[in-house]
């Protein structure tokens, strides 16, 4: 026995404590009602967007997610910076096609290819040596002529035509020497006041 | 689902990464050289920026040889040939344009020899050796003798010539030799339309058989 047990108070408290409680059986509805009575919260997108939230992901995705932005970061590298150390903008145009907004180094030339043949594109040092880049167009109905105009830089470019597939030097242009792949190029000198 | 859930991701990661490495490959032609290649072709472009020659020929050498078909070893053969011609035309035209250096290599590439283009340099100010270099690659092409096309423009070129008269001495080569005349010949013919600046040095040269034109070098 100790004194606490011995004082009324706490005697009084316990005999408080043992008495059943009794619930009323609707105060859970009344409670529900009131709850349903309130409006709804209301989430603006922004609040969706800076609530945070657990993202789960399988290791298999991490790996995957991880991969694809090594990838990006990879392919933003070779975009902005070339293997041979320039820049993007410092890459020769390929094809303008139209010649707004020409720099003013620039010549517009045209080239010329007279033979008969389905598909011509001129392929050289200022569009890559990209068969696709360039694709000339025929200027007589019977197809005996085929032309392209594009602007160039001043100096010196190495060309040739690609004439249903095959590599072709221009012959009524200089040639260059065979470059070790078997077929001679074409030369034209832009900007010297020559038309070469 | 939440295993679906994580497949769809995992396959959604893989889709973004093959993209990308396709766009990589797309964008940078010399990916399509096999490793060994590809770093070969990489040290030499990285040597001859350091060297201070115009490193973006041999990156267009390269990609001129994977759009033409050709395989690794022969790239990389032309590359380092084309390597090795720039730095001997820069050792002797040691202050030609990138534009010039090229047309020079373009020589030596046609096995013309380094001392031939000696004459060509220091061509003093407001003179440019660039036409009179991209004429004779143009005549050792067309198959004019070597010797012959080098001592005709090279006296043309001491001489004083301008660019019409290496114009004109071209533009009358190329339409002989396309009317099948020997190329040899075209030269000696044209030369003489210039008084005073025919070498002595080129020897008559006859013309072939009827029936046989010749034919550019290629």
């Amino acid at each position: 026995m100790t004194d606490a047990e011995d004082h009324p108070y706490v005697e009084w408290i316990a005999r408080e404590a043992r008495r059943p409680v009794a619930t009323d059986p609707a105060a859970r509805a009344r409670v529900m009602e009131f709850v349903r009575r309130e409006p709804a919260p209301r989430f603006s997108v922004w609040h969706r967007l800076v609530q945070p939230r657990a993202l789960s992901l399988s290791p298999l995705a991490s790996v995957a997610l991880a991969a694809g932005l090594v990838g990006i970061g990879i392919f933003t590298g070779l975009f902005v910076l070339r293997r041979d150390g320039q820049t993007l903008a410092e890459q020769p145009l390929a094809v303008a096609p139209t010649v707004s907004g020409l720099p003013a180094s620039d010549t517009v030339v045209t080239f010329i290819f007279a033979g008969k043949a389905s598909q011509v594109s001129l392929v050289g040092d200022f569009n890559g040596w990209d068969a696709k880049a360039t694709p000339m167009t025929k200027v007589v109905p019977q197809g005996t002529y085929w032309s392209v105009t594009l602007p160039l830089s001043a100096g010196r470019h190495v060309y040739a035509f690609v004439v249903d597939s095959q590599w072709v030097a221009d012959q009524h242009a200089p040639l260059a020497p065979d470059d070790g792949f078997g077929r001679p190029n074409s030369v034209r000198l832009v900007g010297r006041g020559s038309s070469l | 689902m939440t295993r679906y859930r994580s497949l769809i991701r995992g396959a959604a990661g893989l889709v973004a990464c093959l993209a990308s490495q396709a766009v990589a490959q797309a964008s940078d032609p010399l990916s399509k050289l096999d490793p060994n290649s590809r770093f070969a072709v990489e040290a030499m472009i990285d040597s001859a920026r350091v060297a201070g020659l115009p490193s973006r020929m041999l990156w267009l050498r390269a990609v001129e040889g994977i759009n033409k078909g050709a395989d690794s070893r022969r790239i990389v053969a032309a590359v380092r040939e084309r390597f090795v011609h720039l730095k001997d035309a820069r050792a002797v035209l040691s202050q030609a344009t990138d534009d010039e250096l090229a047309a020079a290599a373009d020589l030596l590439e046609a096995k013309v020899k380094p001392e031939a283009l000696i004459p060509f340099r220091n061509p003093g100010r407001g003179r440019s050796p660039l036409l009179a270099l991209t004429i004779l690659g143009d005549l050792v092409t067309r198959g004019v003798p070597r010797d012959d096309a080098l001592s005709a423009i090279s006296k043309f070129w001491m001489g004083g010539a301008g660019d019409a008269e290496f114009m004109g001495l071209f533009r009358g080569v190329e339409s002989d030799i396309l009317q099948g005349l020997n190329p040899g010949a075209a030269l000696q013919n044209r030369v003489r339309e210039f008084p005073g600046r025919a070498p002595s040095s080129i020897k008559p040269t006859t013309t072939p058989p009827a029936g046989e034109p010749e034919t550019p070098n290629s």
